[in-house]
């Protein structure tokens, strides 16, 4: 049998899904960094025989992973046995897009014959740089983000080359943690390795090999069936913007073109995006980012479906211009991209809104924050990662005070055992949600006694000049700002993409983030769902009233006073960014 | 002679309630069997226990013990109909619950995914003015009177239960308790739940989550036990009620009005201690249990005869870390639903439930279900419940042929197979990950199937898995009631050190002197000799910086406690490391025996003629097999496959290549025949 009947492949694709289950599992049970046990910033996927992603994980935001490991190590050299291993973001064209994240990647040999990658991927606390954690907003080049490695045979047939992991450890302010994260991953790799020996001896490497392309088909076909529902015959365009680079230079702006020929050729271009900047905000985006984003969306919440690499090969043409933001030039710093990723995703969004489709509203890129200083004469570094709101989708809300897919918060008790901090606040950012039909998800307040002796603090927001817009009547979000010692005399505002800010002892710091924008007009919102979002904290009365037109009193709607108010209804337009406009420029 | 030193066990289904009388001495046992009463599921219950002792020809007064598996908590939280419940937290952290980990979760899709409503809305969510630092130092005093405001708040709001859960309270429990003494006065009639009562461990999300649910479901529990106790009272019964806990333990009416949360997951935990005793009289201690129910599967696995438990658990959308038997759900039983989205065809989650229930069942169900697939092979007889349900194949074959053979292109026989080498896929998936988890290759264990459709399912999974024995135990269908019946009382005592560090003998054995006491006083409590008592001392321990503990044996030293950690931790994933190790939380799990009834022996007897021949469409073509009755099968028979074997409340499925032997205790053992 060389063909793979659909029952096999629903049974094949099961049997991977639960081998990352495995890796995930061992991964998380035994690493040693906060930033992957307890935040859980890690991911796992599954490539076919010449290394085209065929399951991955649920995030848009992976590119090529195999293709920079063949540039170095031709792929008909590799063995049984070998362990590959890099972080190199310019190396890789944006397949990992920032020096933290180390992704290690292993073939699957069934008889000698190559069947299969498997990839573990992680973000690793600190492996060097200008300051502890290695991102910081003052980075001006990549050196200035750590340690390097190029695609590199870490394992060759079953032998480690060890000196090359004691180099990367000696890097790294806390070489007990990098080795501890780099034995959990490199076990969780191993393991999916031999999961996958397994489903290629039970089902034999062709009938696998078919499955995968079989895999990677369907989502290609399922998004190119989509890309021709939603995007009628010439080209849409969609702008969003960050505020800053952090060093001067802003606002930049994020330029997409999407052009659907009359032969249905799909084209994405990117060019016209504005020129890479000092700070590290640049994005080295990877082409296969906007079809991977396009098919996550367009498959739904569909469990039957993958998120592989069938998206990126919907599209026939991604254009990017080298020196742009989205394309800059090897050594621009790159640590922050975070935010500029996760307005990428919001564009993107826009784009297929423009279009008349239905996609969320535009998020509030999540924030991150580090504090590094002394406590009883030793140093520490508290990174931590705030959750923001979500934008709203056509049918509910967007989500309330989420970070990202599958990474999870530092629990309160955790954090004030681990760091010397103390929590007084941690809760809800009323009225940050854009006001709409479908509310725009609200952002977090977490506020920190600092019981450090000394501290300072880097910090990450986005969206303050530019919140996440709202559509389709829609408002944008509500925008993020971080204070330190609020209603004291010593109050101050903080850049919000900013280090160096020095904390002392007993100072408090709270950051309040952004929300994601709502849709539809907020007039249309059922007074109910206002009035239990007053009950539960995320809208004020007042913002009822001036946002919803709903007149609360008593705990009730006053049905007469809401039909008044909202007797008069302002004139709506496409989106809304503090107010309304036809367009987003 | 009269009957002496009975048991009475009772499982309460959706459908039926089960009840077994066993004579202690003999083993012997009566079963009886009544429709479920859930308005007022103690009905049923007293029901049917009389009509199990009329048959025994006992009186309620004879009974030594009362037994009793419970679904009522279970329910509750899967139907989210708890009592209506109110947080008390410390102030600041109103949101902690909405908020939960802040993520969307790694198997979900971010733009359609929408988080799950809380049990309690932040509007029930009322802060009261206080703060224990890490470590367990007051940093901010309890003001009484924040509490008095958050009582009235509760009157207000008409809240039936109340649950506190107070950050760091692990470490420091006086606020907690001091909170919930004042709410208790000032809220006559209000079940008041304090974390610490409940879950003493560090994550204030999941700490609250678990006290919330505890106390949502405290109510009608409570009231549910204390109906049930009067009403054996008043049937005569004197004997003690033991209700069996989501950690394969039982525990006496106190413990569980305590936390009845800890009953949870009694039905399934029930079954698997069901499934171990049967195993055990089989000498098989090393097993790979899966209950095939209507809309799921739960998948375990023993190891030594140790059932293990874990806290990372879940109750439906919710984590739960109670200590329960380590179990897996997935969502594949006979009830799963066949589809077809895009060209792929997927089993389950979604099941057709009772009602409609499968095509098959003849009650207007349109959809192509696992147990249609089973009719149209021919693995099941035209009627099941001893001729109570009948089949219908047309109706599954029309289902099979219009949902999934005709847009695949395949015939009806390769769609069935194909449905469930899915729904066997989905269930193999969840048993590697099972036994990877816990270090362990399954092939070096024996299936034990059970439930309505296991028996169904088990060798074909054994196949798929590479084991080469499976057993089905006496009575599949009603595993639970032997699982009560070889239940021991058990009940877990933990803390969590206020700051994890490198173990130190002398306060860790302070704190496990402090904890078998607390065991000593619930021994007393449930009244077990002394003889009976034991208690086994664990220690939950990590590499610094891990986020998740693994427990080993606490022998009063460290240094054993150490190397028992890296040998486990090389065991479970493959490596270990010199870094410094911690020690997290300390346990004692008390286990008060009970008494072990002699198991009854089947007699031998000849080997009964098939009670018909029917086709079935194994793999290997269709083959004329032999159904045969379970009941006219004696001790010591062998034969091989295919066969049927049917029985009241399972069918059997023995494919070719297997070989089925009926042990004495009534199991039925088949082992795999390999090809030469």
């Amino acid at each position: 049998m060389t063909h793979c009947d659909p029952i096999t492949l629903e049974i094949i694709r099961g049997a991977i899904r639960a081998a990352q289950s495995e890796m995930e599992a061992l991964l998380e049970r035994t690493a040693i960094s906060a930033f992957i046990r307890e935040k859980k910033d890690f991911y796992t996927a599954l490539f076919d025989a010449q290394g085209v992603m065929a399951v991955g994980s649920n995030v848009p935001i992976f590119g090529d992973i195999c293709g920079p490991v063949f540039k170095h190590f031709p792929i008909e050299t590799i063995k049984p046995g070998d362990l590959y291993w890099y972080n190199d973001c310019y190396g890789s064209a944006g397949a990992v897009s920032h020096s933290n994240d180390q992704v290690f990647l292993a073939p699957v040999f069934h008889n000698g014959e190559r069947c299969a990658f498997v990839m573990g991927w992680a973000h690793f606390s600190d492996v060097g740089g200008l300051r502890p954690g290695s991102i910081s907003p003052d980075a001006t080049d990549i050196f200035q983000e750590g340690i390097i490695i190029p695609p590199t045979k870490l394992v060759d047939q079953g032998v480690t080359n060890t000196a090359c992991l004691e180099i990367f450890y000696r890097n790294s302010r806390y070489p007990d943690t990098c080795r501890g994260d780099t034995r959990a991953l490199m076990a969780s790799v191993a393991l999916g390795a031999q999961r996958m020996a397994e489903i290629a001896d039970r089902f034999s490497p062709v009938v696998l090999a078919d499955a995968l392309a079989q895999l990677l088909r369907r989502t290609e076909d399922l998004v190119r069936q989509r890309l021709r529902e939603t995007f009628p015959v010439g080209t849409h365009r969609f702008t969003d913007v960050i505020d800053s680079d952090g060093q001067g230079t802003g606002p930049v702006h994020i330029r997409f073109a999407l052009t659907r020929t009359p032969d249905d050729r799909f084209i994405f271009d990117a060019s016209e995006t504005d020129d890479q900047v000092r700070g590290p905000v640049n994005y080295l985006m990877n082409r296969d980012v906007p079809g991977t984003a396009f098919a996550l969306y367009f498959l739904g919440g569909d469990p039957s479906q993958v998120c592989n690499a069938g998206g990126a090969r919907a599209f026939d043409e991604i254009i990017l211009r080298e020196g742009s933001l989205l394309r800059p030039r090897f050594p621009a710093p790159l640590g922050m991209r975070g935010m500029t990723m996760m307005r990428v995703l919001a564009a993107l969004n826009g784009l297929i809104n423009v279009a008349g489709g239905k996609a969320p509203a535009a998020h509030a890129a999540y924030v991150i924050l580090f504090v590094r200083g002394m406590a009883n004469e030793n140093s520490f570094l508290l990174s931590d990662g705030l959750g923001v709101g979500y934008g709203a989708r056509p049918n509910a809300d967007g989500i309330d005070s989420v970070y990202f897919v599958a990474q999870e918060n530092y629990p309160v008790e955790f954090l004030e055992l681990a760091y010397p901090v103390r929590l007084t606040t941690y809760g809800i950012h009323r009225d940050s949600g854009g006001a709409g039909e479908f509310r725009g998800g609200c952002g977090i307040v977490r506020e920190y006694e600092i019981l450090a002796d000394t501290g300072t603090l880097a910090i990450r927001i986005d969206s303050v000049q530019n919140p996440p817009w709202g559509t389709e009547g829609g408002k944008s979000g509500g925008t993020a700002r971080c204070v330190v010692n609020p209603g004291r005399n010593s109050e101050r505002v903080l850049a919000p993409l900013s280090d160096g800010n020095e904390l002392r002892h007993g100072d408090i710091l709270r950051i309040e983030t952004g929300g994601g924008g709502g849709r539809g007009d907020p007039f249309d919102r059922d007074p109910e769902r206002v009035l239990r979002d007053v009950a539960e904290g995320y809208v004020s009365i007042d913002a009822a009233l001036s946002q919803y037109g709903v007149v609360i009193a008593d705990d009730e709607i006053d049905l007469a006073a809401t039909r008044e108010a909202r007797a008069v209804r302002p004139l709506i337009r496409a989106f809304h960014r503090r107010e309304y406009v036809d367009a987003l420029v | 002679m009269p009957l002496s030193d009975l048991t009475v066990a009772i499982d309460i289904g959706g459908t039926f309630t089960d009840v077994t009388v066993q004579e202690l001495a003999t083993g012997q046992s009566w079963r009886a069997k009544t429709p479920s009463t859930p308005s007022d599921p103690s009905l049923a219950f007293i029901t049917g226990m009389n009509l199990a002792l009329a048959q025994a020809g006992a009186t309620a007064a004879s009974l030594e013990r009362v037994l009793h598996g419970t679904t009522v908590a279970t329910n509750l939280i899967l139907e989210g109909k708890g009592a209506t419940t109110a947080l008390i937290t410390t102030a600041g952290f109103r949101h902690v619950l909405d908020i939960g980990r802040q993520d969307i979760p790694r198997r979900a899709n971010l733009y359609t995914w929408q988080k799950p409503r809380r049990p309690v809305p932040a509007s029930r969510v009322l802060e009261v003015t206080e703060r224990v630092a890490a470590g367990g130092e007051i940093h901010t005093p309890l003001d009484e009177d924040s509490v008095a405001v958050a009582a009235n708040e509760c009157r207000r709001l008409g809240v039936q239960a109340v649950a506190i859960c107070l950050l760091h309270s692990f470490a420091n429990p006086s606020h907690e308790r001091r909170v919930a003494e004042l709410l208790r006065a000032a809220l006559p009639g209000v079940a008041v739940t304090a974390s610490i009562d409940v879950l003493p461990v560090v994550r204030e999300y999941e700490r609250s989550l678990a006290v919330i649910l505890n106390a949502s479901v405290m109510p009608s529990v409570s009231v549910y036990v204390a109906r049930l106790a009067e009403r054996l009272r008043a049937e005569g019964v004197q004997a003690p009620l033991l209700l069996m806990q989501s950690n394969g333990g039982v525990a006496g009416v106190a413990t569980i009005q305590r936390a009845p949360a800890l009953t949870a997951l009694s039905g399934p935990a029930a079954g698997v201690v069901g499934a171990r005793a049967v195993a055990r009289l089989c000498d098989v201690g090393d097993l790979i249990t899966v209950d095939i129910g209507g809309t799921s599967a739960d998948i375990c696995l023993i190891k030594n005869g140790q059932i293990g438990l874990t806290q990372h658990g879940r109750v439906g959308e919710w984590p739960l870390p109670l200590p329960m038997v380590d179990m897996v759900t997935v969502g594949a039983g006979g009830g799963s639903i066949a589809h077809i989205t895009r060209g792929a065809l997927s089993v389950g989650p979604a099941s057709a439930g009772a009602e409609p229930g499968p095509a098959c069942y003849g009650h207007g169900g349109k959809m192509a279900t696992v147990t249609d697939a089973h009719v149209v092979l021919g693995h099941l007889p035209p009627s099941l419940l001893g001729g109570k349900m009948r089949l219908d194949p047309e109706r599954a074959a029309d289902a099979i042929r219009r949902e999934v053979a005709e847009p695949l292109g395949l015939s009806l026989h390769d769609a069935a197979r194909g449905i469930l080498a899915i729904a066997d896929s989905n269930m193999v998936g969840a048993i590697r990950v099972v036994s990877v988890e816990r270090g362990h290759d399954p092939r070096d264990f024996t299936l034990v199937p059970f439930g309505g459709a296991g028996p169904l399912h088990g060798v074909a999974l054994a196949e798929l898995l590479g084991i080469t024995s499976v057993l089905v135990p006496p009575a599949p269908g009603v595993l639970c009631a032997e699982g009560l019946l070889t239940a021991d009382l058990r009940a877990e005592f933990h803390r969590t050190l206020p700051r994890a560090g490198a173990p130190d003998d002398d306060p860790a054995n302070a704190l496990v002197a402090t904890l078998r006491d607390d065991a000593e006083e619930w021994f007393n409590l449930e009244h077990v000799p002394p003889e009976d008592r034991s208690c086994r001392d664990v220690a939950l321990m990590r590499y610094r910086g891990q986020g998740s503990e693994l427990d080993v044996p606490w022998t009063g030293r460290s240094i054993e406690a150490i190397a028992a950690f890296h040998a486990r931790h090389q065991a479970l994933y493959g490596f270990a490391m010199d870094s410094a190790v911690e020690l997290v939380t300390l346990r004692v799990e008390a286990t008060g025996r009970m008494p072990v009834s002699s198991a009854p022996i089947l007699n031998a007897l000849p080997m009964p003629p098939p009670t018909e021949t029917r086709v079935v469409h194994f793999r290997q073509g269709s083959i004329d097999t032999p159904t045969y009755d379970r009941d006219r099968l004696g001790a010591g028979t062998v034969f091989s496959g295919p066969a049927i074997i049917t029985q009241l409340d399972a069918t059997t499925l023995i494919p070719p290549g297997w070989q089925a032997t009926v042990h004495p205790s009534g199991a039925l053992l088949l082992k795999h025949i390999p090809t030469p």
